[in-house]
């Protein structure tokens, strides 16, 4: 025990106190220093502070060169994945552009799809030309349903022309004076008009009931039975009365009555018409024949948005390949460039021997007439010529002898 | 003109590569705190330290030491004299270790320097807490310490490793 106790004395002794070799402070020295220094460093001792401030200069300055490896790989790191993200994005870029072309394209198509089609529907019915009257009288007759407007033959009203409430159809012309014209309104019981039930497209002949409604007559019956919604009545254009479209009103399914009698809500309100708008619509080849050139024409430009379509492919795949040839050209080109480097170092290697070659060989011949011309040239007891190894002693050497001087 | 050869750029490095470290990791705080990992700190100069008192003592100088501490109290805004009363009790924890060791064993140093480093940052968190009034975060500590414990075995390596690469043996 006492043994043990003694060896753990003579260790730590020997640890704190020894002095080991080209050790030139002892750590029990510096440990009592390091002491001494923290204490007065708690007691705020001014020179401490001087000693501090001198070692942040130090310091900051050792640091920021210390630091020049770590900042470097940090930021090549940083930098690299900067590059990786940016060949990311630009990947991505490149594709969200390759879709938004050709959805751009896609889109022009489909515009011009639309606009042919619409030309196609279009072209049966045209606007022809629109009036607009004042309503003078309102019979309120129950046998007839009828306005009288102010506008006749003299305002170019004919026969026939579709009389409407903003966009709502609400009669037609059946009589026309010179000044004045007579409307028969749809709500009239002698008022047939041929309807189309949206949303199944179902026909019909809509009448007058002589009130503020009108009825179907000869529909689909089982068919509007079984859909429990509201219908829209729009005029189908059939018989050439009217244009096919025109809203005038709808039919409630609480309206639907049990002995199959559909009762029609017009969207007008014919007691309060106060200013009316007269339309006439006509069957106009010559629109017709512009329209099939129109469409021919839209026909060219689908063609030629779908050419433009495959050239652009083309040409992307083109820029594709050149982009591959541009990067091999590259790379033979870096091989190149460090093969001429090589090469450059090589002749300046060569170079620099055939310096040291004839260098080495003035040498030589130097010694050769050093051996031949040393009596010639070297200063002895008997002559005043130069001293061995100076600048006159090797130009004599060189030149075989004393220059002589004419 | 003389000229330096392959032995003396050797030498060179294996008389002060320990020094060279050891100022490198006090001045660049060497911990990859960089990395952002969050439970992730570990001392490397009290590996060094602990390594080269034990395994090649001539290499460090106490006085190296003492200053590099000193420079360590500076960037880490401690009192001046903390970091170099624990840089040099590490060195005299191995200096005790080599008088008392006969065979050396890689196991027994790592345990041993688990328990100087234990001690050391005790003592220097006692310091720190009694006379300093510094706040300290026991849990950060206690995983700098673990981690600190846990790569000595990998510096070991590492170092042996370029002892091996520059003189072709080691002694570790």
């Amino acid at each position: 025990m006492e043994t043990s106790r003694d060896d753990f004395v003579i260790a730590i002794r020997s640890a704190f106190l020894k002095k080991g070799t080209k050790q030139k402070f002892s750590l029990l020295g510096l440990i009592f220093f390091s002491l001494i220094l923290m204490i007065l460093s708690s007691f705020n001792f001014k020179a401490l502070d001087y000693l501090r401030i001198g070692i942040k200069e130090i310091v900051y300055r050792a640091s920021f060169i210390i630091s020049i490896p770590e900042n470097f790989v940090v930021s090549t790191s940083n930098r690299t994945h900067e590059y990786f993200n940016h060949y990311n994005d630009y990947q991505k870029i490149k594709k969200e552009l390759a879709l938004l072309k050709s959805k751009d394209l896609s889109k022009i198509i489909i515009t011009l799809e639309n606009t042919k089609l619409k030309k196609l529907i279009d072209d049966y019915f045209v606007s022809d030309k629109e009036i607009f009257a004042k309503v003078l009288i309102d019979k309120k007759s129950p046998f007839l349903r009828s306005i009288v407007l102010n506008k006749g033959s003299k305002n170019n009203i004919k026969l026939g022309m579709a009389v409407l409430d903003e966009i709502y159809l609400v009669g037609k012309v059946v009589e026309v004076n010179y000044l004045t014209s007579r409307v028969l309104l749809i709500s009239d019981l002698n008022a047939k008009i041929p309807v189309t039930l949206e949303p199944d497209n179902i026909q019909a002949i809509m009448s007058g009931t002589g009130k503020q409604n009108g009825v179907l007559q000869y529909s689909k019956e089982d068919h509007v039975y079984k859909k429990n919604e509201d219908l829209l009545v729009f005029t189908s254009g059939a018989g050439a009365l009217f244009k096919s479209g025109i809203p005038i009103g709808k039919i409630r399914k609480e309206n639907i009555l049990q002995n199959n009698e559909k009762i029609v809500e017009f969207y007008s309100d014919f007691s309060q018409l106060k200013y009316v708008k007269v339309v006439s619509y006509s069957k106009e080849t010559i629109v017709v024949a512009e329209s099939k050139e129109e469409i021919e024409l839209l026909d060219d430009q689908i063609e030629e948005i779908e050419r433009n379509k495959e050239n652009l492919k083309v040409l992307l795949e083109q820029k594709k390949i050149s982009e591959e040839i541009r990067i091999k050209i590259e790379d033979e080109n870096k091989i190149l460039k460090n093969k001429l480097i090589r090469l450059q170092n090589e002749m300046l290697i060569a170079k620099e021997l055939i310096k040291k070659n004839e260098i080495q060989n003035k040498k030589i011949e130097y010694y050769e007439l050093n051996q031949l011309y040393s009596n010639k040239c070297k200063k002895t007891f008997f002559n005043n010529l130069y001293m061995e190894n100076t600048a006159e002693y090797k130009k004599c050497i060189l030149n075989k002898g004393l220059i002589k001087k004419n | 003109m003389k000229i330096i050869n392959k032995s003396q750029v050797i030498e060179f490095l294996y008389t002060y590569f320990p020094a060279i470290l050891l100022f490198a990791s006090v001045l660049n705080e060497f911990d990859f705190n960089y990395l952002g990992l969050k439970y992730f700190s570990f001392n490397f100069s009290y590996i060094l330290i602990f390594y080269f008192s034990l395994k090649k003592p001539r290499s460090l100088g106490y006085g190296l030491i003492f200053i590099s501490g000193l420079f360590n109290d500076v960037v880490t805004d401690t009192p001046i004299g903390v970091t170099s009363l624990s840089f040099l009790l590490i060195c005299g924890f191995a200096a005790y270790l080599k008088n008392i060791t006969l065979r050396p064993n890689l196991i027994k140093d790592w345990i041993f320097f688990l328990m100087t480093i234990s001690v050391v940052k005790s003592i220097s968190y006692i310091f720190l807490t009694l006379f300093f009034s510094f706040q300290t975060n026991y849990f950060e500590a206690l995983i700098n310490i673990t981690f600190t414990f846990v790569l000595y075995l990998f510096f070991c390596y590492l170092f042996s490793l370029f002892e091996r690469i520059i003189i072709g043996r080691s002694d570790a």
